[in-house]
C-alpha cells in the first residue's frame, strides 16, 4: 500500500506518493526491476485542471532524458511532459485513449502514462527529487502563490 | 407554460461559470438551442435563479424535463436541478462533448474562438435532437 506525504493549502490538499521519485516538472518515476513507470504528480494534475486528452509517445519510441514523452491537454493548458529518464517506451497506458480522466482521478495509480525501459539498464533515479524534496519544493511554491493572491 | 393547453417545454440549464471557457461554451450552446434551434420547445433557466431559490424558476424546473450543461466536474447545473426537484432528461459535460469533437478546441472567455463556437454549435445540435425526442415522447438519455 502506498504511503503519502500530504499538505493542505487554501482549499486544496496535495498528496505525494512516497514510493517514487519526481522531476522538477512534476513527473513521477517509479522503478520496477529494469523498467521505470512514469506519470504526473497529484500537484501537477490539480494545478493543470481536468484532462481532455493525453497523447503519449507510442511503444518503441526512444526518448531522451528531458525529451518530450507525452502531451496533456487540459481545460486550462497544454503541457509538454519531459521524460525523467532516457530509454525506450515499452508500454503506454491504454486508458489514455479512452479515459484520460484517470490522470485526475488516480494520478499515482490508474493514471500512469508509460513504462520506459532505461537505456543501458541503468535505473538509478538519483538525479530526481526524492518525495521529501519534492514535497518541500511544491509546498514552498504553493505557499508563495497563495501569498501573491 | 405548464397548463394543459400548452405543450410542455424542455428546460435548458447551462453552467453559470463566468470567466471560464467551458462555461461560456455551455451558455452559447444553450442560447443557440433556446433562441435559434428550438425556441418553441425550450426555455432557458439561469442557474443563478435556482441557486437563489427563485420560486418561479424552481417550479418551472420541477414541472418539466430538463437538460443540463455543466462546464466542469462540480456539475452545479445538474446538482441544482436535482435539488430543485427537477427531472434531468439528459446531462451534458462540456469536456465530454469536446472529447467527441477534438477538432473544435475551445479558447477564449468573454468571446470564444472559432473552435469554441463550433463546439457550442455541435453541442447545440445534439441538444436539439434530444429536445425533439423529448417533445415527441421518446425521452432522452443520460450522461452526454
Amino acid at each position: 500500500m502506498t504511503d503519502y506525504l500530504e499538505f493542505t493549502i487554501d482549499k486544496f490538499t496535495f498528496r505525494i506518493a512516497s514510493n517514487r521519485f519526481y522531476s522538477d516538472e512534476g513527473v513521477w518515476a517509479m522503478p520496477e526491476n529494469t523498467k521505470i513507470r512514469i506519470g504526473i504528480s497529484d500537484y501537477l494534475q490539480q494545478r493543470s485542471g481536468d484532462v481532455a486528452f493525453a497523447e503519449v509517445k507510442s511503444v518503441g519510441t526512444l526518448v531522451a532524458f528531458g525529451g518530450e514523452f507525452a502531451v496533456i491537454e487540459t481545460i486550462k493548458v497544454n503541457i509538454s511532459l519531459p521524460s525523467p529518464v532516457a530509454g525506450r517506451v515499452i508500454e503506454v497506458n491504454p486508458a489514455m485513449e479512452t479515459a484520460p480522466e484517470a490522470i485526475n482521478q488516480d494520478p499515482y495509480g490508474a493514471g500512469w502514462l508509460a513504462v520506459i525501459e532505461v537505456t543501458g539498464g541503468e535505473t538509478s533515479l538519483r538525479h530526481l527529487l526524492d518525495p521529501q524534496a519534492y514535497f518541500a519544493k511544491i509546498k514552498l511554491e504553493a505557499e508563495r502563490e497563495v501569498k501573491k493572491e | 407554460m405548464t397548463d394543459s393547453n400548452q405543450k410542455p417545454k424542455v428546460i435548458i440549464v447551462p453552467c453559470s461559470g463566468i470567466g471560464k471557457t467551458y462555461g461560456t461554451v455551455s451558455r452559447e450552446a444553450a442560447y443557440n438551442v433556446t433562441e435559434d434551434l428550438r425556441p418553441e420547445d425550450t426555455r432557458l433557466v439561469a442557474l443563478s435563479k435556482l441557486v437563489l431559490g427563485d420560486e418561479e424558476a424552481r417550479s418551472v424546473v420541477a414541472a418539466n424535463p430538463a437538460i443540463t450543461i455543466d462546464g466542469c466536474k462540480l456539475a452545479c447545473a445538474t446538482k441544482m436541478v436535482q435539488e430543485s426537484g427537477g427531472r434531468i432528461a439528459q446531462d451534458y459535460a462540456v469536456l465530454e462533448v469536446y472529447r467527441r469533437y477534438k477538432q473544435f478546441k475551445p479558447q477564449g472567455i468573454a468571446e470564444l474562438n472559432t473552435g469554441g463556437e463550433q463546439l457550442a454549435q455541435a453541442l447545440a445540435n445534439e441538444i436539439a435532437q434530444v429536445v425533439d425526442e423529448l417533445t415527441s415522447g421518446k425521452g432522452g438519455k443520460k450522461n452526454g
